[in-house]
């Protein structure tokens, strides 16, 4: 008798959803997948759940298909329903993104190979026969092969749980002339400050990160053409940044700018972090990372010129510096930062304090239950840079003892220390369609043991 | 095209490979084995130092060595460092393109063809790395053919 494959995949935001969407897609394929998630909301997850309108896409939409093969997909959704024009260059609601992620798996789950459960994971089990998937009631879920989609971390790592998230429970109303600070100066901050403007706080807001860099405006211009061939994989940083000025420059003079370089380096961005030693790896998150963050991620323009008006009329204030420390002091919190280059500490007296730091967050001090306890029981490890699970370049789940996971897998921004470019949808999912094709090829192989 | 500097780049590095751990290679050493003009062979050592492949030190005991295992260092990358982008012909590449004076680059056929030769090099050379290279031993068979 032949066994159906039964996969279980952990988290039904985004990467989740890919991942559903390509192992199903096939309706030929034998198989039965499993999908969990707290949320009521299947598709949305953390990242696509944002209710206000202008929470955009920080991609222009007709590179958003969930099939890198079909790229059309997303676009010919958002003309179906009437929300796109003819201009291609456009940034659409990122709530929109998550109902078409909702919709693509409706579109694949009449079959009765999908079985979506709502509910809180409390533990992953993998055994030589199978994974067990144990949720919050107790119950547990067998499968042959699991999958972790858990996204990013959902609770701020520092501050002492002072700082909030923006549009978290902790999030409650303040009053509108009153002072805050934003810790972190990357799109969530954008997110936050755009949310207060929503809110019309008319207080000042002062962002603080370690560079005090806001991110770049996205604009339209003549596309750079870089193949493998081109592309120094393997040298030092020093090297590879020399090679990378050189580019842009001779780009420039081609009516192109940094903008075309970027872009045309993204579908080579994994290998080119996969050839450097670990030494450049940590070089370039120490000394680029925060410099190639805001030439990658990149705002629509409209909204980086409301932001940067901002800025110029004080309603934002920039300070590029060290944040060390919060308190609460009655109402009030107060937060110690050191400036760049400044030896004295300054003590900011706001009303609240929104946490929108870096989103990689060393696995060890995980708030996901799940992931802590992979990590506690040695089931997985972080990564060597403590950025991510560490995973092989097949996602498979790496063991304390070094040894790849043969029923358990990670997919979307938790693998960022294999993968580094893994956060946005045009990476994740052709992870995700590779990582079917791998465990439908495998499939007899995990089929061989008979689930318990 | 491979010129004479990425050949000699390579066997240098071949050389360095074989060096016990710890130990270091002479420039002088290693132009000698290897047939390569000595001021030639400086030249492309600093340019595999500038581009983070090899490791030098001065002075007395000191020489050349590969700043990773030879198991991680990719062929590619060193042709890449030491040539310049993949390309069989000048035309066939993005970056350092250099137009043809006699021939139309949308729609020449030769151009088209060569780029897919140039991904085809890179293809190869970038699933070799220094250490299948240096365990070539010369055999007139292909590889995959060997253990038969």
């Amino acid at each position: 008798m032949t066994q159906r494959l039964s996969i279980i995949i952990v988290g039904g935001g985004a990467s989740g959803v890919l991942l559903a969407a390509h192992l199903l897609r096939d309706s030929a394929m034998d198989l039965r997948v499993t999908l969990i998630e707290k949320r009521s909301e299947i598709g949305p997850g953390v990242a696509y759940s944002a209710r206000q309108q202008d929470h955009v896409l920080n991609v222009a939409a007709p590179n958003m298909s969930a099939y890198a093969g079909d790229p059309d997909h997303f676009w010919r959704w958002l003309h179906e329903r009437g929300l796109v024009g003819e201009d291609r260059f456009v940034f659409v609601s990122r709530r929109h993104y998550g109902t078409y992620l909702g919709d693509v798996l409706k579109g694949l789950a009449d079959d009765g190979r999908l079985q979506v459960v709502h509910a809180t994971v409390r533990r992953v089990a993998p055994g030589t026969n199978g994974v067990e998937v144990v949720l919050d009631s107790g119950t547990s879920i067998l499968g042959h092969v699991a999958v972790l989609a858990v996204g990013h971390e959902e609770q701020p790592a520092r501050s002492k749980g002072i700082a909030v998230r923006v549009g978290s429970s902790a999030d409650t109303p303040i009053d509108r002339d009153a002072p805050v600070m934003i810790l972190g100066s990357g799109l969530s901050m954008v997110d936050a400050w755009l949310t207060l403007s929503q809110a019309e706080h008319r207080g000042p807001v002062t962002v603080v990160s370690r560079h005090g860099l806001l991110p770049h405006s996205h604009r339209q211009v003549e596309k750079v053409e870089l193949e493998a061939a081109d592309v120094p994989f393997g040298t030092g940083l020093r090297y590879f940044v020399d090679w990378f000025r050189d580019i842009v420059a001779e780009s420039a003079g081609r009516g192109s700018d940094w903008r075309g370089v970027v872009d045309a380096l993204r579908p080579f961005n994994q290998r080119i972090w996969q050839a450097w030693s670990h030494d450049a790896r940590v070089s370039f998150l120490e000394h680029i990372r925060p410099i190639w963050n805001i030439h990658r991620h990149r705002l629509p323009p409209d909204l980086h010129q409301r932001l940067a008006d901002a800025v110029s009329t004080g309603q934002v204030q920039l300070i590029a510096g060290k944040f060390l420390d919060v308190r609460r002091d009655g109402s009030e919190v107060v937060a110690t930062v050191r400036r760049k280059g400044v030896a004295n500490t300054e003590e900011f007296r706001v009303a609240r304090v929104y946490d929108c730091g870096g989103v990689s967050v060393d696995v060890e001090q995980s708030t996901n239950p799940v992931i802590g306890q992979l990590v506690a029981d040695g089931t997985a490890r972080a990564d060597r840079l403590h950025i991510g699970l560490d995973v092989t370049e097949a996602c498979e789940v790496i063991a304390v003892t070094g040894s790849p996971a043969e029923r358990l897998f990670a997919i979307g921004p938790l693998t960022r220390g294999t993968f580094f470019e893994i956060e946005a949808i045009p990476d994740i999912r052709v992870q995700c369609a590779e990582l079917a094709t791998r465990l439908f090829r495998n499939a007899d192989r995990v089929l061989e043991r008979r689930l318990h | 095209m491979l010129t004479a500097k990425g050949k000699y780049g390579l066997k240098a590095l071949v050389h360095m490979s074989q060096m016990q751990p710890g130990q270091l290679a002479l420039a002088t050493e290693m132009a000698a084995a290897n047939n390569i003009p000595k001021k030639f062979l400086d030249a492309i050592l600093g340019e595999l130092r500038n581009a983070g492949i090899v490791q030098s030190r001065k002075g007395k005991g000191g020489g050349y060595r590969l700043a990773r295992p030879a198991e991680e260092v990719k062929v590619g990358a060193i042709v890449r460092v030491l040539d310049g982008p993949l390309a069989p012909i000048p035309c066939a590449s993005h970056t350092r393109y250099e137009a043809c004076d006699d021939c139309d680059v949308e729609t020449c056929q030769v151009r088209h063809m060569m780029l897919d030769v140039r991904n085809a090099i890179a293809e190869v050379l970038d699933k070799t790395t220094l250490a299948q290279m240096r365990d070539m031993d010369g055999d007139v068979l292909p590889l995959e053919l060997r253990t038969a």
